[in-house]
């Protein structure tokens, strides 16, 4: 891989403490280097700003549940076409393609990329259906990604923890994360869904029992907390906690936090999971509560998971949700319980100014955002395509940077439900442009331990970013100069150049093999897939190593 | 701790029956067997099959129902190439395969059965590449329960879901012994699951009949509706199941009423119920059918569950629409015309934009003998390049360019991916034969080089700001 210098720009290096000085960038063989030669390639990169490739911890982009969407939304697709775009001689075929809210594979790769977007992870693979994400991915180019793998509901790993057998737990996640190539454990109302597909209707509490006394969500939480916690996983447990959506819920995501018991933990789409119930019954924000716990607790990180206005695809393991949100607009309704693992719900669903509920979950999001302590533990994400497409997080980042144009924006919602939020009340915070580059990049790799992305540092991952400084940041963001991907430089002046292929992100911890005796009996008892053709296989891409193993 | 293959090669004694042949291989007398195959003789996909090999011939399938054993066959598959009836290289069939198809204006590529999803994604590449349509069986046989679960969704479940949960199986107007033998046994009634621990024991059947269309004899419950009663009750049966009209108050005795309230009343009493229709029956004109089927399933989803179970036949069917759904967006009958997909599934099937004239050249990718007989039929009237198992046997063997090639899943391996979205390995059993895959990358290499380049589209979503604007 040749060699580049981008010469001159302001650079945004959080992790280096590096906060907007003017300075060379060289890049030597997909490496940031400390220099290159002088006849080197360079781009004149003065006055513009210069940042580490975008980082998304949670999105939607690769999985079975993925491509159900995309089936079940053609007349989204009909209206978003893309061609295949135009490299220089030499490049390989692309790809046309089709986008709306949940774009086809390769338009996925192409539209993050021109984001300055280099890293994606999918955010919930059953881990049965896996094969279709490394299949999906195989055909998302660009951006380096991996998944996360859904165990909060897994029939095996509940009869384990009924046993009260939380080592083997451990063993079989593990052995779960191999065998679908993943990279980090995820929990999705851990419970909620066995207990939907039981025909349940009831809420959901850390200490509702699902079938056994000793299976409750809080015993999940923990086990699988501490699992990857043991298992010296670079990303800890990511969680997604009961009565998503429900007014009240904020009780039981302050009681999921508090179950981790001090261990690492990722809580996602924090905005869900943000809702105090006024004296009607109705929803109100409780983002205060639940970020000044956040702000105290350093063992808790937070993506939002921000709503913005416009177009959305829900799409979740949290199958009751849909049922629920489905039961609620009228919108098409897609379910598929999967075996012994989890679910899938999707509804398409458009966030409307007008609409009280809409209105409220947007400026919880921003409450979230705006009075997070710590940039580095509160990172971006729309829970893509849930709260709006990736392509809107320019939008929000302009929310978030630009006080007036956010006030201008709130008056224009509905404000039925907002008396005495924080956000109604006047928060005067502006985010500053180092502050956006920790909580989309610097940020998100450092909690999903890509100790090589996220920052400009000699021997980093060269992915990174130069954008032409512009006031109106959401056109500065959704519009880079150039973007380099492990040294390729893949956008020039706005243009797709290059499709390199990306790596995949995967991890693989030893377990001890006397887990995999009973799950032979357990596949051969109950599994309508056979132990041998359960695991994904080797991956190209070695595994990611262990915390330990660094 | 990856999984290493699982061919686990078992040594057998010197068998007499075939010791005095001459073989060209180096172990002649020995039998392998093979474990953990994944059958494509339906949609069931049965991933349990032992393969014996002996020799170069697939001697049994073990675990295999009848239609298992059929399409496993004895793994012999011709090895021809052709070029207008003349026997050729492969390199030659390509070579004058890409002349064809890279000179002509409207190409037609078509997903025919019998293919891994690997090759799928080849094809779906060419015809992009190309600008032309493509094309699977699907739009020809299940095309109106794709469009219904476009239109409302569905509620639905992956098979061992269905084995380990489902205490109420309604096999609507199919037995599933007739085309999908082993689902019977694997997912539902028979099997034992997590929930319903006592097998069929623990599950209440019920069986409508649709006219000729007949529902399994162990049944606990028969129900026979006439065709034209079927939507009706299907109808009627949400009615009454949501209490939009009273089961007691309701005396109207028209037949579909009568069938549903005898019916309401067991599927009150399930907690998870599973309703198995045939996808691959409803081959045109009977929307409704389709979409009252989903439309009930989604409403029995209140004080029970429900899924619909739609069975779906072999060759991964299901495959070609996943892959050209993560590819295009779309699921079948896309026109990349433009240069870039649409979705033609009223108009823009193979089958119409054949009849119309509008396909000047077909690229048939799969197993030929699979397509409808129509549908071979007009493909023979226009020039037509066909690559894919037992090509040179099928009724298209006289068309310009003929390339076989192996049987994924027994020559070749991949992925495929079950009648439920569940995808699963394919694990080659016999080798030798030329591998799909790699025939249609070659071929597309070949267009594409032999192409010039057509305008393509400049980066757009770049120029955007916040949500893609047309999504708005």
């Amino acid at each position: 891989m040749s060699q580049l210098r981008i010469a001159g720009g302001v650079v945004h290096d959080p992790l280096n403490g590096v906060n907007g000085d003017v300075r060379d960038i060289c890049i030597d063989g997909g490496r940031i280097v400390d220099d290159v030669s002088p006849a080197s390639p360079r781009i004149d990169a003065r006055g513009m700003v210069v940042m580490p490739g975008g980082v998304d911890i949670h999105a939607h982009v690769a999985s079975g549940s993925v491509n159900l969407a995309r089936r079940l939304l053609p007349e989204q697709h009909e209206k978003d076409p893309v061609l295949a775009p135009v490299l220089p001689d030499g490049e390989p075929p692309t790809r046309s393609g089709t986008g709306g809210t949940v774009p086809t594979t390769f338009t996925t790769g192409y539209r993050y990329a021109g984001l300055g977007y280099t890293t994606v992870f999918d955010a919930a693979v059953a881990p049965v259906l896996a094969r279709l994400s490394h299949a999906e991915l195989d055909d998302t180019p660009i951006v380096d990604a991996g998944f996360f793998v859904l165990m909060g509901n897994d029939a095996y790993l509940l009869r384990l923890i009924a046993a009260g057998e939380r080592e083997s737990a451990r063993e079989y996640a593990a052995w779960l994360l191999g065998a679908a190539g993943g990279y980090a454990i995820k929990i999705v109302n851990p419970g909620g869904i066995e207990l939907w597909k039981r025909g349940s209707r009831g809420l959901t509490e850390l200490d509702t029992s699902i079938g056994a006394t000793s299976v409750t969500p809080r015993a999940i939480i923990e086990t699988l907390v501490d699992a990857a916690g043991s298992l010296g996983l670079p990303h800890p447990a990511h969680i997604h906690c009961n009565n998503l959506g429900l007014a009240g819920n904020v009780t039981t995501t302050l009681e999921s936090m508090r179950a981790t018991r001090g261990q690492r933990a990722h809580f996602t789409h924090l905005q869900f999971h943000s809702y105090a119930r006024g004296p009607d019954g109705e929803r109100r924000s409780g983002a205060r509560e639940i970020i000044e716990y956040v702000n105290a607790h350093p063992e808790i990180s937070a993506d939002v998971g921000q709503v913005l206005f416009g177009p959305a695809a829900t799409l979740t393991a949290d199958a009751p949700v849909e049922f629920l949100l489905h039961k609620s607009s009228g919108r098409k309704w897609l379910n598929v319980d999967i075996e012994l693992e989890t679910g899938c719900g999707i509804v398409p669903h458009t966030y409307k100014e007008a609409s009280a509920v809409a209105a409220l979950q947007w400026v919880v999001g921003l409450e979230l955002f705006l009075l997070s302590a710590d940039p580095w533990r509160v990172v971006l994400s729309t829970d893509h395509p849930n709260g709006g497409s990736f392509l809107a997080y320019p939008e929000l980042i302009r929310l978030l940077m630009d006080r007036a144009y956010r006030s201008e924006q709130l008056e224009r919602v509905n404000q039925r439900l907002l008396a005495g939020s924080a956000l109604a009340d006047g928060i005067t915070r502006e985010y500053t442009l180092n502050e956006i580059a920790i909580v989309t990049r610097a940020g998100p790799a450092r909690l999903l331990g890509l100790r090589h992305k996220g920052h400009l540092g000699i021997g980093a991952d060269a992915d990174l970013v130069v954008y032409t400084t512009d006031a109106n940041r959401a056109r500065m963001f959704a519009t880079p100069r150039y973007v380099v991907k492990g040294g390729a430089l893949v956008v020039e002046e706005g243009q797709l150049r290059r499709v390199p292929t990306g790596h995949r992100l995967h991890v693989r911890p030893a377990h001890d093999a006397a887990v995999e005796r009973d799950l032979r009996a357990y596949f051969s008892r109950y599994s309508a897939v056979s132990f041998e053709n359960y695991p994904v296989g080797a991956l190209r891409d070695a595994p990611f190593p262990l915390i330990k193993d660094r | 701790m990856a999984f290493e293959g699982g061919v686990n090669a078992v040594p057998l004694p010197h068998s007499p029956a075939n010791g005095g042949e001459a073989r060209r291989d180096r172990l002649p007398s020995l039998e392998r067997v093979v474990s953990a195959v994944t059958c494509l003789g339906c949609g069931c996909m049965c991933d349990d099959i032992e393969v014996v090999v002996r020799g170069e011939r697939i001697v049994e399938a073990r675990n295999a129902c009848q239609l298992g054993v059929t399409w496993f066959g004895d793994g012999v598959v011709p090895a021809s190439a052709r070029v207008a009836g003349r026997e050729t290289s492969i390199e030659e069939a390509l070579a004058v395969a890409a002349r064809l198809l890279g000179r002509s204006a409207r190409v037609l590529v078509y997903l025919a059965p019998d293919i891994s999803c690997e090759t799928q994604k080849e094809g779906i590449a060419l015809a992009d590449a190309l600008r032309g349509a493509l094309d699977s069986v699907t739009s020809a046989t299940a095309m109106s329960s794709v469009l219904a679960a476009q239109e409302q969704g569905r509620a639905s479940a992956t098979l061992g879901e269905i084995r380990n949960r489902a205490d109420l199986v309604v096999f609507w107007g199919v037995d599933p012994a007739m085309r999908y033998p082993r689902y019977w046994t694997r997912y539902a009634p028979e099997p034992a699951g997590l929930h319903v621990p006592a097998g069929r024991r623990s599950r209440t059947v019920v069986a409508v009949d649709i006219g000729d269309s007949r529902a399994p004899a162990d049944a606990d419950l028969r129900v026979a509706l006439s065709e034209e009663d079927e939507v009706a009750t299907l109808t009627a049966l949400g009615a009454l199941f949501s209490g939009a009209v009273s089961l007691e108050d309701w005396h109207f005795l028209a037949t579909p009423w009568a069938h549903a309230r005898a019916l309401v009343p067991v599927l009150r009493a399930a907690r998870y119920a599973v309703v198995v229709a045939d996808a691959e029956a409803s081959a045109g004109g009977d929307s409704g059918r389709a979409s009252a089927l989903v439309a009930l399933t989604q409403l029995l989803n209140g004080s029970v569950r429900c899924a619909l179970s739609t069975l779906r036949a072999g060759g991964n069917r299901s495959g070609a629409e996943s892959v050209a759904t993560w590819q295009t967006g779309f699921p079948a009958a896309v026109d990349f015309a433009r240069g870039y997909p649409r979705y033609r599934p009223y108009d823009g099937a193979a089958a119409h934009r054949l009849a119309r004239g509008e396909i000047d050249a077909v690229f048939v990718v799969g197993a030929a003998g699979l397509i409808p007989g129509a549908l071979q039929s007009m493909m023979k009237a226009v020039p037509c390049v066909v690559a894919g198992p037992r090509a040179s046997e099928s009724d298209l063997a006289a068309v310009d360019v003929v390339i076989d090639t192996g049987v994924a899943g027994i020559h070749e391996g991949g992925t495929a991916i079950r009648m439920d979205d569940v995808p699963l390995p394919l694990r080659p059993t016999l080798s030798g034969s030329p591998e799909a895959t790699a025939v249609v990358r070659n071929l597309g290499n070949l267009v594409r080089r032999s192409r010039p380049r057509q305008p393509g589209g400049e980066t757009g979503p770049m120029t955007r700001t916040g949500t893609p604007e047309s999504a708005r």
